[in-house]
């Protein structure tokens, strides 16, 4: 707030002030940066106050001893040694590595496929387009109760239907040790794979058409096309995309939450469901928040060596 | 190439120009986030001590949302009409909303006067210091504790102190579907009174027409999560259990627990007695649309069994080879750290009232739920149910599980009930997963 008080009048104050050219030209890149700041700080100051703030906060909770009530505990690295030799910890990381090296590479190829499908003209495109996106707009509280009520093994339409070709889930898809873990991963694909397709989607309208005339007269045919014109031309989105659906697999908490809440036998527990369990259920808001913070860090170190990696076959046009 | 290069160069000089306003941005999120970290730790009960009329206003948060939500309004309406110093308003969730909510809340000085929660759940919380001890009301003889239910006062007791008032003491009953019984050829009046009677029951009322594997109805219904502990409670049949009597052993892995596991998980696998991986809600759902014969609950099903218009009947459950396994649920009232004298002295009025003859009257005619006092047994007539889970001799004999135990949450959700879960998923043998898992309880304990 005060930062706009004060810069106002000077952006105004400078308009008149018309004389030599060297100064006007400074000004002019001051002007223009200012103005960036200025549209910027409605934004940086939530940012603080909701993402830094409370960033900055859990690591200096992640070495305390803290349960909410009583003033924190300073205890220094033991949250960090105790995570190394804790069962429940290396479970979690297991399970949200699988979630994310299963969930991560399917949801990018489907929305890719589902993309260039979209892409032609056909009747009721509009109409599957919305279908794919639709669940992406959809709480996630919901989807996964829906699915929830569709998978339970006796009043559930998808069991019922299943059981008709003779799949018949005894106990529950969401309950059984074998099953649960794909099914969640199934609504995690769903629930994202139609906002990865839509980027996918602009980033084909924004390939020029000569490009293929150009690639068709050499007469490459339909796959070398995509080879060879398409898959490149859309690297700018793949490493969005990629690094996108990698960080929010590696976050996968509330589909889980509500559809298994960690089990059965933490078989589904992700490290953000653990964070849960340690600081709501358990009390342990610093081993909580150490947790996180290896998170944080796991998330950082991969969606660099994914940027660098994917960096590097830029294509620019 | 010259474009592109162009392109970089420019974005270099607006890096330039943008450096002295990212170190001033730096420096205010460093700044802000310092301060933030020194406002720690401040706790305890807040909020106006009276309203506009001088009266103690006091927030009562709990988590009765089902039918006996009406019962509970009607005996806080006639305590708040009974006098005019003290007004009582009742702030009903989810219990799980409750649990989420109540730490966050009362860390933010914004949280309730009155706190309901399942005593089990209470020593957790008191040993990380949110309530406020009551032994003080217990030694005042106005209020009249002297006739309540001993096992629903000692509930909320935690190394020695007590820092809950009852609301309710409710054993679990067995409930159980007379059609279906008559339906598998079985007496309708005579539900099974042990567990090899039970054991003889199941194969006729676990019912797999179509022969696919998977039966149509299930002799019981037994949830092994997000439930009421009965799977648990069933250990006390063979004079096991989860620890020692003092809460400081496991006896998960003695002989007398593995014995009575080995009894109900080959029972659920073999017989396929009940469906396997049910949550509470899962099981009252089957046994609430006949595909379950027998149900072990609290009466708080009753309004829901009959509303579903099944032909039920009530018996105290099973009793093991060796001892009576009856669990009891207790639901207590408690205080937040720092509450002021004013509105301790308002909650005590309410918490005479509430367990007074004339407020467990109201209580048990609007819920079903037994009274908390022997005494007025014969005044609750509007219900049949209270008389029922009442019973002299059902009350005798049921225990609540883990009483005292700071770490009783913990270790059903992260040990028991995964343990449970893996041993009927076949995951190993009864006597490798329980052993495995008493380390695990001893660890807790040890804490």
């Amino acid at each position: 707030m005060t930062t706009t008080s004060t810069a106002e009048p000077r952006v105004r104050a400078e308009r008149p002030d018309t004389s030599p050219p060297r100064r006007r030209r400074m000004s002019v890149t001051g002007r223009r940066s200012l103005t960036a700041w200025l549209f910027l700080t409605p934004t940086l100051l939530i940012l603080i106050a909701f993402t830094v703030y409370p960033m900055v906060q859990a690591a200096y909770l992640s070495f305390t001893d803290y349960n909410l009530i009583r003033a924190a505990q300073w205890v220094g690295l033991d949250n960090y040694v105790e995570l190394l030799s804790d069962d429940a910890f290396w479970n979690a990381f297991g399970n949200t590595v699988l979630y994310a090296v299963v969930v991560t590479p399917v949801t990018v190829v489907l929305a890719l496929a589902f993309a260039l499908m979209l892409n032609q003209a056909f009747l009721g495109r509009a109409f599957a387009r919305t279908a794919i996106f639709l669940p992406f707009i959809v709480s996630l509280g919901i989807i996964a109760i829906a699915w929830a009520f569709l998978l339970d093994p006796n009043i559930g339409l998808l069991s019922h239907w299943l059981s008709l070709v003779g799949i018949v889930p005894e106990q529950g898809w969401l309950s059984d040790p074998r099953y649960a873990m794909a099914a969640v991963m199934v609504v995690g694909v769903w629930k994202n794979v139609g906002f990865y397709m839509v980027i996918y989607l602009a980033g084909l309208q924004s390939i020029p058409v000569d490009m293929y005339e150009a690639a068709r007269l050499d007469g490459a045919g339909v796959w070398q096309r995509f080879r060879n014109v398409t898959l490149p031309l859309l690297s700018n989105q793949t490493l969005l995309v990629s690094v996108l659906a990698l960080i929010a697999t590696l976050q996968a908490f509330d589909q889980i939450y509500v559809m298994t809440r960690g089990g059965p036998f933490f078989r589904t527990e992700t490290l953000v469901m653990l964070v849960y369990r340690q600081g709501f259920q358990e009390l342990r808001f610093g081993y909580a928040s150490a947790i996180s913070f290896v998170l944080v860090l796991f998330v950082f170190v991969l969606s660099m060596v994914q940027f660098g990696y994917l960096r590097r076959k830029q294509v620019t046009y | 190439m010259k474009t592109q290069h162009r392109r970089r160069s420019r974005e270099r000089r607006l890096f330039r120009a943008a450096r002295p306003l990212t170190a001033v941005a730096a420096l205010t999120i460093a700044g802000l986030a310092l301060a933030g970290c020194t406002g720690q730790g401040s706790g305890g009960g807040g909020g106006d001590e009276t309203d506009a009329s001088g009266k103690v206003t006091l927030d009562f948060w709990n988590g009765f949302t089902g039918p006996d939500g009406p019962a509970l309004q009607k005996v806080i309406d006639d305590f708040n009409a009974s006098q005019d110093g003290v007004e009582v308003t009742a702030n009903i969730m989810p219990w799980d909303t409750l649990y989420q909510k109540v730490l966050t809340s009362v860390a933010g000085n914004d949280g309730p006067d009155i706190i309901a929660m399942s005593a089990s759940r209470m020593p957790q919380f008191a040993s990380q210091g949110l309530f406020e001890g009551l032994d003080d009301y217990y030694t005042d003889d106005a209020h009249d504790s002297a006739a309540l239910a001993t096992a629903a006062v000692d509930a909320s007791v935690y190394d020695g102190v007590n820092y809950g008032v009852p609301v309710n003491f409710t054993p679990m009953m067995m409930y159980y579907n007379k059609d279906l019984f008559s339906a598998a050829g079985l007496d309708p009046e005579a539900p099974p009174t042990t567990w090899d009677e039970l054991a003889t029951m199941v194969p006729k009322l676990t019912v797999d027409e179509n022969g696919d594997g998977k039966p149509e109805q299930y002799a019981l219904a037994i949830a092994d999560h997000e439930t009421v502990p009965v799977m648990a409670s069933l250990l006390w049949g063979t004079g096991g259990g989860i620890t020692n009597a003092e809460g400081t052993e496991s006896t998960l892995a003695d002989p007398a627990s593995i014995e009575a596991l080995d009894f109900w998980v080959s029972l659920i696998r073999d017989q396929k007695a009940t469906q396997i991986g049910m949550s509470g809600a899962d099981a009252d759902k089957l046994f609430q649309t006949e595909k379950a014969a027998i149900e072990i609950v609290g009466p708080w099903m009753t309004t829901g069994f009959d509303e579903a218009g099944l032909n039920y009947g009530l018996a105290k459950p099973p009793a093991g080879p060796s001892d009576e396994a009856v669990l009891a649920d207790v639901v207590s009232m408690g205080l937040p750290a720092g509450t002021s004298d004013a509105k301790k002295e308002a909650a005590y009025e309410f918490f005479a009232y509430w367990n007074s003859v004339e407020g467990q009257t109201t209580w048990s005619d609007g819920s079903g739920f037994p009274p908390n006092r022997a005494d007025v047994a014969d005044k609750v007539t509007a219900s049949p149910y209270p008389a029922i889970f009442g019973a002299e001799d059902v009350t005798s004999v049921s225990k609540t599980l883990l009483p005292g135990i700071a770490a009783g949450g913990p270790i059903m959700e992260t040990i028991f009930n995964p343990s449970v879960q893996k041993a009927l998923n076949g995951e190993g043998s009864v006597q490798d997963i329980f052993t495995a898992a008493s380390a695990q309880v001893q660890a807790e304990l040890d804490k």
